[in-house]
């Protein structure tokens, strides 16, 4: 009762122990790893400790089980992105080839085209990639390796790989190309994603690409 | 009085970091590849979350789905101050936490007290380590408030801080501390009284 008169108890359903502790202040001072004289002593507190101790134990070691824990999660992946390619956004229609054409390919399909295209650079990484306006203007957010020596000239090739695909595997001609920098990253931690996601067709190296000339 | 659980948080919460940035606003443009990326990334954290925070695999894997497929929903209106991997745990431990209410009937968070435990000093058995079966436990976890459950898993399961579950499961500090409290109040009589 001495460091903590009843006064301080905020929550009706506490407990005071026979020794005049809190029982809530016990638990606490062992979560927190405090250790005073007192508990070390009094036997109701240790006995206080002792439930706690023997509850979290128990239920961590069923937790632990490895009946508990989820095995494979591909079934359950697929069936969520089943669902979700029930609901696409393939954003906008932009215009093809020249005025007098009625061709138009979806905003997504030019965005991942071109994203793929900014990731032959080494070690770019595409995110943001918003296309519109008259002409096409491209809004491109990327993260560049923090060991760049010249990131404007990197941005500059980011520019023309995205504008050689735009025009020549898409026969879109492009306006203004903003590459944004949103990250410099560390070339060690930047690479997870082979590893991530080997099917993914993001992959900047994937088969079917190939590598630009 | 040794063994104290964890105080701080897991780092998987913020799950991939930088691909994480990038694929969160590719899919928030609409780029379902990149979304998957991200189901892939962290589904199995989740699932082990709601499984914890249920005690229903089945029940765990419906709220997962429901969880991602209103974030790929929601995506476009996503401002990523926090990550996809925080912002996804706090959807899903909210989504667990109504369902944990609609299983029974409850009052409103704030009008109902929470359950009163029996009295610690007076309670005359003892937990029988290692005793209790995983039903037991189960049992016991029944008897908890939905609030008291949620947070209780968090801290003590999760090994989240109570300053993580507070702005996860957005009520105060000090709230959670006191459900915590309650939870174990109340668990570790009723599974001293089934040794």
């Amino acid at each position: 009762m001495n460091n903590l008169p009843p006064e301080t108890r905020t929550d009706p359903d506490d407990e005071t122990l026979p020794c005049g502790r809190l029982l809530s202040q016990v638990w606490a001072d062992w979560e927190e790893g405090v250790h005073d004289d007192h508990t070390a002593q009094c036997a109701h507190c240790r006995l206080a400790v002792a439930d706690l101790e023997r509850l979290e134990s128990q239920v961590r070691s069923l937790d632990s089980d490895p009946a508990q824990q989820p095995v494979d999660a591909t079934y359950f992946i697929d069936r969520v992105m089943d669902v979700v390619r029930l609901e696409l956004r393939p954003g906008q229609p932009l215009p093809l080839g020249e005025a007098d054409e009625d061709l138009r390919i979806m905003e997504n399909v030019a965005a991942r085209a071109l994203r793929r295209a900014a990731e032959e650079v080494p070690g770019v990484r595409a995110g943001s990639c918003r296309l519109g306006g008259t002409p096409v203007n491209v809004d491109l957010s990327v993260h560049v390796p923090l060991t760049t020596p010249d990131v404007q000239a990197l941005a500059q090739e980011i520019r023309e790989r995205v504008d050689v695909t735009a025009c020549e595997r898409l026969g879109l001609h492009l306006g203004e190309i903003n590459v944004r920098i949103t990250d410099l990253v560390d070339d060690d931690a930047a690479s997870p994603w082979s590893t991530r996601s080997p099917q993914s067709p993001r992959s900047p190296r994937s088969a079917q690409e190939g590598s630009a000339p | 009085m040794t063994g104290n659980p964890p105080s701080g948080e897991p780092p998987d919460v913020e799950g991939g970091r930088s691909d994480d940035t990038l694929m969160t606003e590719r899919a928030a443009e609409g780029d379902e590849d990149a979304f998957a990326v991200l189901v892939r990334g962290h589904a199995p954290s989740l699932l082990r979350l709601a499984t914890r925070l249920l005690g229903d695999r089945a029940e765990a894997e419906d709220a997962v789905q429901e969880a991602f497929v209103g974030a790929w929903r929601s995506l476009p209106e996503f401002q990523g101050r926090s990550s996809f991997g925080t912002w996804m745990y706090r959807i899903v431990t909210n989504r667990c936490l109504n369902i944990l209410r609609a299983r029974r009937p409850q009052a409103p968070l704030n009008e109902l007290p929470d359950l009163p435990a029996p009295a610690h000093a007076t309670a005359p058995d003892r937990i029988t380590e290692g005793r209790a079966a995983l039903h037991d436990v189960q049992e016991a976890l029944s008897t908890l408030s939905p609030e008291q459950r949620i947070c209780w898993t968090l801290r003590t399961l999760d090994g989240r801080s109570y300053a993580f579950i507070a702005k996860t499961v957005g009520i105060s500090e000090q709230a959670v501390r006191a459900r915590v409290f309650r939870a174990r109040r109340q668990l570790t009589h009723s599974l001293g009284a089934w040794q």
